[in-house]
């Protein structure tokens, strides 16, 4: 009772600042500092269609769960808070960006959130048929199988980008539960999310030896506190070779025979067709886009590439919402090109990010955008060199999608020789022609860490500028945003000799 | 303990205090061609074909890492970046051929490091699978065929069925007085003290097996009927990764905790178990390298590992664990969350210990180990 008044007193004390915070995330804000009317009626648009998805998934609570069932929920999930946050994100990447740009920006998140609408609905609304799943293993076989299904790290992916402090909280129970302070936060924050309970159980687990062997090793934990058959799949060391493509999908086949034993899904070779044929679209679309990418200055950058492929390529390629994106985007692109309208007006540098995104700053880009003209082209997570699936027979089906899982982001970086991770480095440098190359240093990628002295010779070596730049993926504490720009600032100043772009 | 005792338990101990050894340097004079390895999936007796030799790579005594740590980074294992130290700074020179095992990111970068930094004329990756099954031995098996073949034709070796029979013999015979002597340790009063015993195991993991061989005889028949002079509050298991350096264990047995089992990479559960031949040898090196390694690599081995603690500690009356975890180890660093918290529900004390490879932190070592003693009611 004696504390009541205080934390009254401390909400009001806060009250301006959490006023000005609201204020700035609002859309009549947004409107208000918009660059153009085009940018603001974009905006406004995207603002409400994703109001729109948000009240369709709380209807769908309701009417599935029930009102308490709904509320019951929330209470057991409380991150469903922080996705509410989307259109603050997407104030935030949209900053300073106009036209078409803008648009696609505003559209990709938008697909993201019906997206992930139907994520949550596979996680509550289906707890008889619902797999688990480590989250490089894309979800196609589950669904041609007739089974829902959700990556376990979903969430502590998204919620980071959505809300910078959100996986702290997971990231302090997996710690003082006794997971090292040192591992990867994203495993951290997946075993936190599991120890507080928010996240549902499943029928079965299915998980790999990806990409490391944090997350590979969570796995024992998540089996002993949810207590359902566990399958893992085994990515070869060596893997570009027939041999281990052999073994892969012999194992990958055991899968399918293992999940139809423990439950109730079934493997329809034409489902699995489908996504396969969707999966070929999508490529086609994306390698189009990326050769339009070429192009100085581009006509789209930054989260219309990385974001649209992180979700669309491996959580959601089967579903006919992913092909209509990368075919808007495709068209947004190319009419850009046509009138020679780039992304960004002030497109001076470019480049690439390698290893996993910085999720709880992505709109990091955003702001070397605006300060110094610099454009991402693409990242180590998108960037790839897949060929079609050949869709003729189930086996051939088989060997496709596993050689995508195989030589999927992180997979192909974290196995084999280190020509397998720098290869792909200085391809990407000359495909996209880039000015430097960001290596996304973070503190718990044991892998990507002891890299970075092979790389600094190699980039010297071709006269390639390299920023290596120290942060924790998913724990803004370890490296704060302002260290991060000031490492960005420095490198800029010091090594490219860039000009910050007056406003 | 006896003269003799201290003489040849002070010989391997001189034996480990350089990564290449006098035994090693002597093989290597004679013709015989030195394998370095670092992982415990590796298999021995393949290694011991012919003219070859198996030396498992340690850096017992590195003083620091600041070469290897430009390469490797110092939020890597340190094993890794010790042995990376010590081949940047030649104390390797006398191996020329290594085998390795991508065991976990840092081993598999350290080997990018080391390909990378030192171009040896020999180095092959031996791609061990993470479960094990039927599919996953038969492929084991290639996977030794291939690094047998690679071995004949580069060092004209004779990898025929013949000459890793005779391999197998001689690890055999290796496995069965290392056993005898860990089997001691079951004893109440044991006459070698785990510090010794890790001196031992390690020195001759790092020798010529057929050289050090008389040595463990002598060791093993001097201790044999021996009872043991210490006195001891507790008795204790030490569980773990790479575990090199006996001063870590030497520390643990001074504060009243005697070692009487190891279950880390280089210790003798359930290291030394011999090689059974029911047809191809080759096949059966790759079956007893998946019997002879409880790594967490493995990933579906959890509740194999706890069993085999649990069911070591019985055997060998121990009174508490040590889990000793090397920084920035994800492996055991991850896999010690539900570990610990299993052996704890059967009851059975556990110490977690964060270490560096090399011995570092005496003093809150030996407190730790005092307190965790006291706790148990020692």
């Amino acid at each position: 009772m004696k504390n009541i008044p205080a934390s009254i007193h401390a909400m009001i004390a806060r009250l301006p600042e959490k006023g000005k915070r609201t204020w700035q995330s609002s859309l009549p804000e947004y409107l208000i500092h918009s660059p153009d009317l085009n940018a603001a009626l974009t905006y406004m648009k995207y603002w409400m269609l994703n109001c729109k998805e948000i009240g369709k998934f709380g209807l769908e609570c309701a009417v599935h769960l029930g009102p308490v069932g709904a509320i019951r929920l929330l209470i057991k999930n409380p991150w469903l808070l922080t996705l509410l946050k989307v259109n603050d994100l997407m104030r935030r990447y949209g900053r300073g960006r106009t036209g078409r740009y803008l648009e696609s920006i505003c559209m990709t998140l938008h697909t993201i959130v019906a997206g992930t609408n139907d994520t949550l609905k596979q996680m509550f609304f289906s707890p008889d048929r619902l797999v688990i799943i480590e989250d490089l293993l894309p979800t196609d076989i589950m669904h041609a199988m007739g089974l829902a299904a959700y990556q376990l790290e979903g969430m502590g992916i998204m919620l980071p980008i959505m809300d910078p402090n959100s996986a702290m909280k997971y990231i302090d129970e997996a710690e003082n539960e006794g997971m090292n302070p040192d591992a990867c936060s994203l495993p951290k924050t997946t075993v936190g999310m599991v120890l507080k309970g928010h996240m549902p159980t499943g029928l079965a687990l299915v998980s790999s030896n990806l990409p490391c062997d944090a997350g590979a090793a969570s796995y024992s934990f998540f089996q002993r506190v949810y207590d359902v058959p566990i399958y893992r799949v085994d990515v070869p060391y060596h893997f570009y070779n027939e041999r281990a493509e052999n073994l892969f999908i012999e194992d990958v086949k055991e899968m399918i025979t293992w999940l139809e034993k423990h439950t109730p899904g079934r493997m329809d070779w034409d489902c699995f067709r489908k996504i396969c044929e969707n999966r070929n679209h999508l490529l086609e679309l994306e390698l189009e886009l990326w050769d339009m990418l070429r192009v100085r200055p581009a006509p789209l950058a930054s989260e219309a590439v990385w974001l649209s492929h992180l979700w669309h390529y491996n959580v959601s390629p089967d579903y006919d919402a992913s092909a209509r994106l990368f075919e808007n985007l495709v068209k947004l692109a190319r009419k850009n090109l046509e009138n020679n309208i780039p992304a960004t007006e002030n497109e001076r540098y470019r480049t690439i990010v390698w290893n996993p995104p910085f999720l709880h700053f992505s709109d990091i880009f955003n702001w070397a955008e605006r300060t110094y003209g610099l454009t991402l082209m693409n990242d180590s997570m998108s960037y790839h060199h897949h060929g079609p699936i050949d869709i003729s027979t189930p086996e051939s089906m088989l060997r496709g999608w596993s050689r995508i899982v195989m030589q999927g982001p992180m997979v192909r970086h974290t196995r084999g020789p280190a020509e397998n991770y720098l290869d792909d480095i200085f391809r990407a440098h000359k495909q996209f022609d880039l000015d430097m190359i960001w290596v996304a240093n973070h503190v718990g990628c044991k892998g990507g860490q002891a890299m970075n002295g092979i790389l600094r010779e190699k980039c010297r070596e071709r006269g390639i500028p390299l920023l290596i730049l120290d942060y924790d993926l998913s724990d803004p504490r370890i490296v704060s945003h302002d260290n991060m720009k000031r490492q960005v600032e420095h490198f800029m100043d010091n090594v490219m000799k860039a000009k910050r772009i007056e406003h | 303990m006896s003269t003799e005792k201290t003489k040849i338990i002070k010989l391997f101990q001189e034996l480990l205090e350089n990564p290449q050894n006098r035994l090693v340097e002597q093989a290597a004079e004679s013709g015989r061609i030195p394998i370095g390895y670092a992982c415990s999936f590796v298999p021995e007796p393949l290694l011991m074909a012919d003219r070859l030799f198996p030396v498992r790579l340690h850096a017992t005594g590195v003083a620091g890492t600041e070469l290897a740590d430009n390469y490797l980074s110092s939020l890597l294992c340190s094993y890794t970046r010790s042995i990376l130290e010590f081949a940047m700074d030649d104390r390797y020179d006398c191996i020329r051929g290594w085998v390795f095992v991508p065991s976990c990111a840092h081993m598999q970068r350290f080997i990018d490091n080391f390909d990378y930094l030192k171009k040896p004329g020999f180095c092959h990756v031996i791609d061990v699978p993470r479960k094990v099954s039927a599919v996953t031995l038969a492929w084991q098996t290639e996977e030794l065929h291939i690094l047998a073949k690679k071995l004949s034709s580069h060092f004209g070796m004779d990898m025929s069925d013949a000459s890793l029979m005779k391999a197998i013999g001689e690890w055999n015979r290796f496995c069965g007085v290392m056993r005898q002597i860990g089997d001691i340790r079951k004893r109440p009063n044991p006459s070698i003290t785990g510090a010794e015993f890790q001196s031992v195991v390690m020195a001759s993991l790092a020798s010529p097996k057929d050289l050090i061989l008389p040595h463990l005889e002598a060791l093993y028949s001097e201790i044999e009927q021996e009872e043991g002079a210490g006195k001891y509050r507790a008795r204790l298991m030490v569980v773990g990764g790479h575990l090199h350096d006996p001063e870590f264990i030497d520390i643990i047995e001074s504060q009243g905790g005697l070692v009487v089992a190891d279950r880390f990479c280089t210790g003798s559960i359930p290291g030394f178990r011999p090689v059974h031949v029911n047809g191809d040898p080759v096949r059966a090196m790759a079956e007893h390298s998946f019997e002879k390694t409880l790594c967490p690599r493995m990933m579906e081995d959890f509740d194999t590992r706890l069993k085999t603690i649990i069911d070591t500690v019985r055997e060998y009356h121990v009174d508490g664990i040590v889990l000793e975890i090397i920084k920035f180890c994800d492996l055991w660093g991850v896999d010690a969350m539900p570990l610990v918290s299993a052996l704890r529900k059967q009851g059975i004390p556990v110490l977690k210990l964060e270490r560096e490879y090399r011995l570092g932190g005496e003093g809150q070592l030996r407190t730790r180990v005092q307190a965790f003693i006291e706790s148990m009611g020692k």
